[in-house]
């Protein structure tokens, strides 16, 4: 029986929301064919989550809990997740599109000589395939592709797929998996790690979204979009050009190589749209664009424009909306 | 050292949306629009080898690309801002490869090139957005990979690399060979050539490699298949605020957003 396995990540010691939303999926998929759903849990000291990788839509979960997969390596995991592919041979393995997917799915896909597919955004699933739909030339097309081989493998862009349950009387098999990683020595030694510092919310889960680019000054020039984003309890993103300039931190970058982000309401400042950019945002329910430039193509995906320079309209604006919002 | 650097030449990613043309029947882009360019994050990858040449001139750089009649223009490139060697792989059955197919090509190519201890890769190409070919080409040569680096330092034997993570930074410390996956950053903002640069790289050979100088025998099957390419279509209609001057125009953007109820 060919099976879907889906590659659970975790986040603050839960099931992550892309590996539910890659449970859905899978569920999905398994509706139309029948076949079973497995999820593959790696890390240390995370058996107690295999339960709620059943609510939310697995039939069985190989978990491997070794303190050696405490801190993520790649080609530590890479061994433990061939090895369970191994087992399973499933059709399909689906990885939640962030960074761990990077490394883990294209090289567990040469070891496994299976297509891989990234960043996928939909699916269709055929009798005789499923055919997976995924952004190219910079979001200026769609792409469907077809993997031919035996295995296929795919990273799914989060927040594009609804997740299933989750199910609290839902029942699986768990399988506990030995780890058979004593001679895979991580390939790199971590000398120093930054973590920056959560500010208020973090730009994936902001309701308001307020990015600079190209058009902003300087770094300074985003304190008014700090300002902005503060006033509506929102986070601040940049462009790539933003980002290259050292305007703000890396992690601001929204766009196809930076955060996906689909906020209630997002502020694109001085940005002129390219689609690379346009496809980490385009999600949002209600896109407002400040431009000095008439003709720049963020306008024909924004709901409301305002043509002129920022520094003529944002003191204003947060002005007035500071008075409308009482605070 | 041997640092070699993977590159691709792709069609400009910074045609706009409008102007963005399909060959619908080909399923890829045309490819005739505009100068075709070298892909940005590959820029990113040559300047992070010629920073380490900077610091120690031993260190011997060389730009590889696969592709068509074309592509030895992003190889000129490469030698003009100061890449010393570069290896051009050309042959018609190689211009419809998926990743799978290329890294298999590349890594033929890199053992013609000789030792390499540092493998440098655009995190990914503005074209097909894969992603991929990178942690391929590692598994392919059975050597360690790091995704989303920007930033390479030698210390003795190993080597110091700066990448990005979920929420900051890390440092790194690996042996070699190994191969990295670059992304971009503002410490890695790609040089321009020089006019000294642009004259010796017109001058230099590049060798070419076949298939049949790969000893690629028999042509190497996809494993993806594209069925399909379509433009994508946004349902919007934009409502401009008017006003005389911006702050006019910003009440009016304030009392708008208001009337709508979107903020808290």
């Amino acid at each position: 029986m060919p099976g879907i396995l889906v590659y659970a990540s975790i986040f603050c010691d839960a099931v992550s929301m892309p590996t539910r939303e890659m449970l859905g999926m899978a569920r999905t998929i398994a509706a139309k064919t029948g076949e079973p759903v497995s999820a593959a849990l790696l890390g240390s000291g995370i058996s107690s989550l295999t339960q709620s990788l059943v609510e939310a839509g697995a039939d069985s979960v190989y978990v491997c809990d070794n303190d050696k997969l405490g801190e993520f390596h790649a080609n530590v995991y890479l061994k433990v997740l061939a090895d369970i592919a191994a087992t399973v041979n499933p059709r399909i393995i689906i990885f939640p599109g962030e960074t761990a997917a990077m490394e883990l799915a294209p090289r567990l896909a040469h070891r496994l000589k299976g297509g891989l597919v990234t960043d996928c955004i939909g699916f269709e699933a055929r009798d005789d395939a499923v055919v997976f739909t995924k952004p190219v030339y910079g979001s200026k097309a769609l792409a469907r592709m077809r993997i031919a081989s035996p295995t296929a493998l795919v990273t799914v862009r989060p927040r594009t797929q609804e997740p299933f349950g989750p199910d609290a009387a839902r029942k699986g098999a768990v399988v506990n998996v030995q780890a058979a990683i004593d001679d895979v020595r991580p390939e790199t030694l971590t000398v120093e790690r930054v973590e920056e510092e959560v500010v208020e919310c973090t730009l994936e889960a902001a309701n308001v979204v307020v990015s600079g680019g190209r058009g902003m000054k300087d770094a300074e020039s985003f304190q008014q979009l700090r300002e902005l984003a503060a006033l509506l309890n929102g986070a601040v993103g940049a462009t790539r050009v933003a980002v290259d300039q050292g305007m703000v931190p890396p992690s601001c970058q929204i766009g196809l190589t930076g955060k996906i982000v689909a906020p209630e309401v997002y502020f694109a400042v001085g940005i002129s749209g390219a689609s690379q950019h346009i496809a980490g945002m385009s999600g949002s329910k209600y896109i407002v664009a400040i431009n000095s430039d008439p003709d720049a193509p963020i306008f024909s995906i924004s709901n409301v424009g305002v043509v002129d320079d920022y520094r003529n309209v944002l003191p204003t604006l947060i002005e007035e909306l500071r008075k409308a919002l009482a605070k | 050292m041997h640092i070699v650097v993977c590159i691709k030449q792709i069609v400009d990613p910074e045609i706009p949306s409008a102007d963005f043309k399909v060959d619908f029947k080909a399923k890829r882009a045309v490819q005739d629009q505009g100068e075709p360019v070298l892909n940005p994050y590959d820029d990113n990858a040559i300047e992070v080898a010629l920073q380490l040449k900077d610091r120690d001139k031993d260190i011997k750089v060389t730009a590889l690309t696969v592709g068509g009649e074309t592509s030895q223009k992003v190889l000129r490139r490469a030698l003009a801002m100061g890449c010393d060697e570069a290896i051009w792989l050309k042959d018609p059955s190689f211009e419809t490869l998926d990743s799978a197919g290329t890294a298999a090509v590349i890594a033929r190519g890199i053992r013609q090139a000789g030792v390499a201890d540092l493998i440098l890769c655009g995190r990914q190409a503005g074209d097909w957005d894969m992603g991929q070919v990178g942690a391929l080409l590692a598994e392919e040569l059975r050597i360690a990979c790091i995704p989303l680096a920007y930033n390479v330092e030698k210390k003795g034997d190993t080597l110091l690399v700066k990448r990005e993570t979920d929420n900051g930074m890390a440092v790194l410390e690996v042996g070699i060979p190994v191969l990295l996956n670059i992304t971009n950053s503002s410490s890695n903002l790609p040089r321009y050539p020089s006019v000294k640069g642009v004259l010796m790289a017109g001058r230099k050979q590049i060798p070419t490699f076949s298939a049949r100088d790969l000893s690629i025998d028999s042509e190497i099957s996809n494993l993806i298949v594209v069925e399909e390419l379509t433009l994508p279509s946004y349902d919007r209609h934009v409502v401009f605020m008017e006003g005389e001057d911006g702050p006019e125009k910003a009440v009016n953007l304030a009392a708008h957003l208001i009337k709508m109820n979107l903020l808290k």
